[in-house]
């Protein structure tokens, strides 16, 4: 059975969310006055701006393309279907992306669910963990046979994705003191990576080859796997190009070479 | 006399040689695995003692034990071997939801209860002592059985807790409900008090708000003085949240802070 202070909190809790005040938790509280109603819309607010500020934080170029006004709608019916559930709210918004693309009254705007999956992986990357970069002096001290058959370690900031909306270019066109300009088309496929070299987050739109290749060395494939995968999905897939882009980028972190050939 | 540590200030403060005693974080900010704001607070616990300061462990939601929240902060315990680790006396979660607020407890003897269970499991989880600080509120509860001051007594009694008395909270709830500020901080066990905190608060029609967004008012600096002559010479944080200034306002405030601390050891020594 609940105790008495679990039920209490119940009822603050249903209020907090909505729900009008019973009369037997309104009695239950101090002051007992004309002031309590505009006490507890105080908390209410608090937990509505919490809420906005944080999904403010985590999907900047999200809300410049709404707008400040809609943007406080979107936080409101977001947190009613998907409520924080951690005392961490840099965890809320996760599901921001999904949401969006059931959300009507986006349906006008079709590349705003992608733009939240990328913020969403920005957000991700700024606190993912720290790793040091492949030395190139490693890289370069491997027969080109050693390197084909090497397999390598991502670093844990590096996330992918596809969007059939230029989501990486509307991304870098919102960015402060960006001088980039929006693209023309709305209605082009983006193959987009994520990647932290060292604080900064970093936005590339890249070939399809070479996400089909990274997807290939997250699986821990060897590079010569990995870059005939990629031909087979985008036959202009240029790996030198890639894979200096990778080392630039710190998105390779870690090299374990083949025992066989070493062992031949 | 220590000063929040704000993203704002992270490049003031790495390039700057030491400007004040201490810095306290709130540990949530750096609950991620790496990046730039735990790479700073590792920078800086170099040149200055930490206090890690939780705002989400909600310690007095009766659904609302997060253990996974409690890991975290563990880890980040670990890695940055603060001087100080504080939560408040609060709620926050219920009903399968987290408010992200400091929410009221009533004082009541299950509510002590259910604060001890919960502050000696973040004891164990972290391996040391917590303080746990009083908060401001908007509205309390009718039948309480303790006051402020008597519950935070008992919790620090039967915890092995400390307290961090936040004098500026306590001004805000006399200002919201008539409580005597000055006589919470002399009822107050000054044994257990292990840091005070300051803030500037916000008058409304509705309500004082502790918005941590301006100067310490002059009725708090007194209360401060109060509180330094009850308690002794206490660990004190300059708060400040919302509106933040430039890092040398602070400063500014850190430097009041000694000035009150000092008349209040110069009167202390003469008596």
């Amino acid at each position: 059975m609940s105790s008495a202070l679990e039920l209490l909190q119940a009822e603050f809790a249903g209020f907090l969310a909505g729900q009008p005040a019973s009369q037997e938790f309104s009695g239950a509280l101090l002051p007992r006055d004309a002031r309590l109603p505009e006490r507890l819309a105080l908390y209410r607010g608090n937990v509505a701006s919490a809420c906005r500020d944080a999904l403010g934080a985590a999907f900047p170029v999200l809300r410049k393309l709404v707008g400040d006004e809609f943007f406080e709608l979107l936080a409101h019916a977001y947190s009613d279907a998907h409520p924080s559930r951690s005392g961490d709210l840099n965890a809320f918004g996760t599901r921001m992306a999904d949401f969006l693309a059931g959300f009507e009254p986006v349906d006008s705007l079709p590349y705003v669910a992608d733009v939240a999956a990328l913020e969403w992986a920005v957000h991700r990357a700024y606190r993912a963990a720290d790793a040091d970069p492949l030395r190139r002096e490693r890289i370069a001290a491997l027969q080109p046979e050693e390197l084909l058959a090497a397999r390598f370690t991502l670093h844990p900031a590096c996330s992918w994705l596809v969007s059939p909306h230029p989501i990486a270019s509307i991304w870098l066109a919102h960015q402060p003191r960006s001088k980039l300009a929006l693209p023309a088309s709305l209605q082009q496929h983006e193959f987009v990576l994520v990647t932290r070299p060292r604080w900064r987050v970093e936005v590339l739109a890249v070939s399809a080859g070479e996400l089909v290749a990274l997807d290939a060395l997250r699986a821990g494939m060897s590079m010569d796997a990995t870059i005939g995968t990629a031909l087979r999905t985008d036959r202009d897939f240029n790996f030198a190009k890639a894979f200096v882009r990778w080392l630039d980028y710190n998105v390779l972190v870690g090299l374990e070479e083949s025992c066989t050939l070493l062992d031949s | 006399m220590g000063i929040g540590l704000r993203p704002a200030h992270y490049a003031d403060l790495l390039a700057r040689a030491r400007c004040t005693d201490w810095l306290e974080a709130h540990a949530e900010n750096y609950f991620g695995d790496g990046g730039y704001d735990l790479h700073v607070l590792t920078q800086l616990r170099e040149t200055y003692p930490i206090s890690l300061h939780g705002v989400g462990l909600a310690l007095g939601s009766v659904q609302g034990h997060a253990p996974e929240h409690l890991r975290r902060f563990g880890v980040l315990v670990r890695r940055i071997e603060p001087q100080l680790v504080s939560e408040h006396l609060c709620w926050g979660a219920a009903n399968g939801r987290a408010f992200n607020d400091l929410l009221p407890l009533p004082l009541t003897h299950a509510a002590l209860t259910l604060m001890v269970d919960r502050v000696a499991r973040m004891q164990d989880v972290l391996h040391r002592r917590v303080l746990i600080e009083n908060i401001s509120s908007y509205v309390r509860f009718a039948g309480d059985d303790y006051d402020e001051a008597s519950f935070l007594n008992a919790l620090a009694a039967r915890s092995g807790c400390g307290i961090l008395l936040d004098v500026n909270n306590l001004y805000v709830n006399e200002c919201n409900f008539g409580v005597s500020a000055a006589a919470q901080i002399d009822a107050i066990a000054p044994q257990h008090v292990g840091e005070i905190h300051l803030a500037g608060h916000l008058v409304t029609d509705a309500a004082v708000i502790d918005h941590h967004g301006a100067r310490v008012a002059d009725a708090v600096w007194t209360l401060y003085e109060r509180a330094l002559r009850h308690c002794g010479r206490v660990p004190t944080l300059l708060e400040w949240d919302t509106d933040l200034p430039a890092l040398d306002v602070l400063l500014d405030e850190v430097e009041q802070a000694w000035h009150r601390y000092d008349e209040v050891e110069a009167h202390v020594l003469s008596a």
